[in-house]
């Protein structure tokens, strides 16, 4: 029973003793995410295995055999567009991102809008995202149980939302309570996901040269060739629909400011887990098309019954019995980017509520788990009502939500980009770098996604647009485009009455590079 | 002497806060509230956010300057904020460094929901802590805030028996009377310890003798000032003894953790949360191999 009070009290809470560094163990040190670790955050947050699955049946409706081409060229307005967006966050790191970067440029207005599109499309996705799960998870069910009803129930609306809801309900305590799960787990499960893709691939092709595929159809170097797309219209449908395929790419490029003593790894990630991923798509499109053809036949991708999610219906045909391995790595798949997503319009409603534009509800950390509780919570419950509102009033809901998913992350990721290129608009001569990452490449990005937008809206009025939904012979996709945009406008127009602080400037000052407010952006106290 | 709070903006947060104002305010120790963030290096799905990482800081930094307003002026009290993989973790850190003599944390409402649950939160401190645990139960604030100013421990209770450390652990309980002057009571858990079905008799008959010579011991090395009284635990389980007890608002219960672990049990909190359950009052768990200093001068 010795005292140990012997030695000076240490404070570990003030930075001038020693003892500081020993606790607070804050950043990522070098070598905590290295290489793999970045590429394996980078995969799981596109979630290939989920993406494609939802995308490469639109895509081929638009563009047909092209589909390759249009991968590759979607890849060019989001790599430019990320640029600007590394650019922004490295100057404003903030939780915010767009809302707050685009209301430093542009001001309130623009930067509420910009915060609502971001939000309107992790919300669509996150709908998105728990339909394709409900669809393999029965049809998982049907492969344990080797009985071929259990995959039918999800066409059957009641249950299916249910399900859903389900999934919503565990994605949300998961995301509210900050569960993570272990490294070796991401690493197996995206390795596990990688495989699969592979040997999906793989056996497809084995189908076609054993003379058994579908509608084998030759493979032809035309499919690489963007412009042989019949028609712009189509060219920029597909285009809108790639972009979703890459849409979280950026993370890996972002994750650079938090790596410690590599400079280079950051950068080596965003171009491996790109590399990797584009070849993925490319094995898998020509895989799939090469086996089924895009004819409208049973299994055909050009068939409208398969086309919201082709993997469900063609993981069996080619891979016979080990098709549940499809399954569980969409599944798996759906689950991480399902966890990722989540957390990304629950920070951005958090930013939205800090800075006044919102509710100072969403501004809310849960003191147990930290994480934005209230924000989290009201963007499964929007989110779970969208799904069940399209469920029943939609034709095709997972191609209707990926459609409407594509036109509003060219919205919002647009005027990231327009942004960036304005609010360093003092700084882009200064020097080569500066012109190419502040100016031109957001640029450039920014005007491609903002035709495509616009292509899309046009387009997308005509009934016979995508799946063909409409209601009163107006495309299903340019109703919920306007129902979003012009909802956004009505809230913002209220929260302005409510809340004239933030819509004066007050909170959240509009500024230029450099200018003296630059701190503040970063969430000030 | 240095008590380390693991606090959270909770109302069990502010139950532990209270229970360490008033330990601190009978035995002269300072306040040291640590709240503990997620460690940022362990393993994410989702990418790093500078900007949230310091929107939670910053927030942090506003819970603990609350905290500390809250402290009454004739406490010394710091805030630490802390990184660790958890709640537990962090708090034993901190103690490590800070060279803590004892560790509070409230306990959990419902449970269900609540990360740190007792369970949790007290079986890592108590199979790791080498300093004693306070466990405030709900409601400990209330009872703080009814005595604003004059809020100290009235009365000790230890709950005694026989096996491996229970001499420590008297030990302990007889310091802490004596440096804070306040009435010490023994429990003997002797007659709590007899097999299914023993003869009811010889158990209390065991048990009286245990009690006799705890109370010989004790006032041995007591002054005369404070006063040691013994009761004997009823019935087969420590519910039933519980609820047998008379309690005292502001006393403390001192336990040692091996002798709560029934029998097959390795997990302490189980039994630790059941008797909290019971308990209308603080419990302070001190580790089986722990060297005890709470309360002790320097």
């Amino acid at each position: 029973m010795t005292p140990p009070e012997t030695t000076p009290a240490r404070d570990i809470a003030h930075p001038e003793t020693t003892a500081t560094g020993a606790l607070s163990k804050k950043g990522l040190g070098a070598g905590t995410v290295g290489l793999v670790g970045a590429i394996v955050i980078g995969i799981s947050c596109i979630a290939p295995a989920y993406t494609l699955t939802g995308a490469l049946g639109p895509t081929v409706a638009e563009v047909g055999t092209h589909v390759p081409a249009i991968f590759l060229v979607g890849f060019i307005p989001m790599l430019l567009v990320a640029f600007g967006y590394r650019e922004l966050n490295s100057r404003m790191p903030d939780s915010g991102t767009s809302f707050t970067w685009a209301t430093r440029a542009f001001g309130p207005w623009v930067g509420w809008m910009a915060g609502w599109g971001l939000i309107a499309a992790t919300i669509v996705v996150l709908s998105n995202l728990a339909g394709i799960a409900v669809d393999f998870f029965y049809l998982m069910l049907s492969q344990i149980f080797q009985n071929p009803d259990i995959a039918n129930l999800t066409s059957n609306p009641f249950i299916n939302v249910v399900t859903c809801l389900a999934f919503m309900l565990g994605a949300t305590l998961i995301s509210y309570r900050d569960m993570q799960t272990t490294q070796k787990l991401q690493y197996v499960l995206v390795g596990f996901q990688l495989l699969v893709m592979v040997l999906f691939g793989i056996v497809a092709f084995a189908h076609v040269a054993g003379g058994d595929a579908f509608d084998a159809l030759p493979i032809s170097l035309d499919w690489f060739n963007p412009f042989a797309v019949g028609s712009f219209s189509a060219f920029a449908a597909g285009l809108s629909l790639s972009i979703f395929i890459f849409w979280g790419w950026d993370v890996t490029l972002t994750m650079s400011e938090e790596t410690k003593g590599s400079n280079s790894t950051p950068g080596k990630a965003a171009t491996a887990t790109v590399v990797i991923i584009v070849i993925l798509y490319l094995f898998l499109s020509v895989a799939l098309i090469n086996y089924a053809g895009v004819g409208d036949g049973e299994f055909g991708l050009g068939n409208e019954d398969i086309q919201g999610n082709v993997f469900f219906s063609l993981a069996g045909p080619i891979l016979g019995p080990l098709a549940i391995l499809v399954s569980i790595a969409v599944l798996s798949s759906s689950a991480a980017s399902l966890q990722s997503t989540f957390v990304s319009p629950a920070r951005t409603l958090l930013a939205m509520g800090h800075y006044g534009a919102l509710s100072p509800k969403f501004s809310k950390v849960h003191p147990k788990f930290f994480t934005p509780g209230y924000a989290t919570i009201v963007s499964s419950i929007v989110a779970s009502v969208f799904y069940a509102v399209m469920r029943f009033i939609s034709e095709d809901v997972l191609w209707d939500t990926i459609t409407t998913l594509g036109m509003m992350i060219c919205f919002y990721y647009g005027l990231t980009a327009f942004a960036c290129v304005w609010y360093f608009r003092k700084q882009w001569f200064s020097s080569a770098r500066n012109f190419f990452f502040q100016f031109f490449s957001p640029l450039v990005g920014g005007l491609i996604l903002g035709v495509l937008f616009f292509t899309t809206i046009i387009e997308s009025a005509n009934p016979d647009y995508g799946s063909g939904s409409n209601i009163g012979g107006v495309g299903l996709v340019f109703i919920l485009g306007m129902i979003i945009i012009v909802a956004g406008i009505v809230i913002m127009l209220i929260q302005a009455k409510l809340r004239p602080d933030f819509f004066r400037n007050k909170t959240l000052a509009r500024g230029i590079a450099g200018d003296a407010n630059e701190a503040d952006a970063a969430l000030p106290e | 002497m240095r008590y380390i709070v693991g606090y959270t903006d909770t109302s069990a947060g502010r139950d532990a806060l209270a229970l360490g104002i008033r330990i601190a305010r009978t035995t002269g120790a300072r306040l040291d509230i640590v709240l503990v963030l997620a460690n940022e290096e362990r393993p994410t799905i989702t990418p790093a956010d500078p900007g949230y990482e310091r929107f939670l800081r910053e927030t942090a930094d506003r819970w603990l300057d609350e905290a500390l307003a809250a402290v009454p002026d004739d406490i010394t009290a710091k805030s630490h904020l802390v990184y660790d993989e958890s709640f537990a973790e962090g708090l034993l850190e901190a103690s490590r460094i800070l060279e803590g003599g004892l560790i509070i944390i409230g306990a959990a409402r419902g449970g269900l929901l609540g990360r740190f649950t007792l369970g949790s939160v007290a079986n890592t401190l108590l199979h790791s802590a080498v300093v004693p645990v306070a466990l405030a139960p709900v409601g400990s604030r209330d009872l703080l805030e009814a005595q604003p100013t004059g809020g100290t421990i009235s009365r000790i209770t230890c709950a005694i028996g026989t096996r491996a450390g229970a001499h420590q652990l008297l030990d302990a309980a007889i310091v802490v009377a004596k440096n804070a002057g306040i009435p010490l009571r023994l429990v003997s858990l002797v007659a709590l310890d007899q097999p299914e079905g023993a003869e009811h008799p010889e158990a209390t008959a065991r048990a009286e003798a245990h009690a006799a010579e705890v109370l010989a011991y004790a006032s041995e090395h007591l002054p005369n000032d404070v006063t040691v009284t013994t009761e004997i635990a009823g019935g087969t389980r420590i519910e039933d003894a519980v609820a047998t007890l008379e309690w005292k608002p502001a006393e403390i219960v001192l336990v040692g953790s091996s002798r709560l672990a029934a029998p097959k049990h390795l997990f302490l909190g189980s039994t630790a949360a059941k008797m909290l359950r019971e308990l209308p009052v603080p419990m302070v768990v001190v580790p089986r191999d722990s060297v005890l200093t709470i309360g002790d001068p320097s």
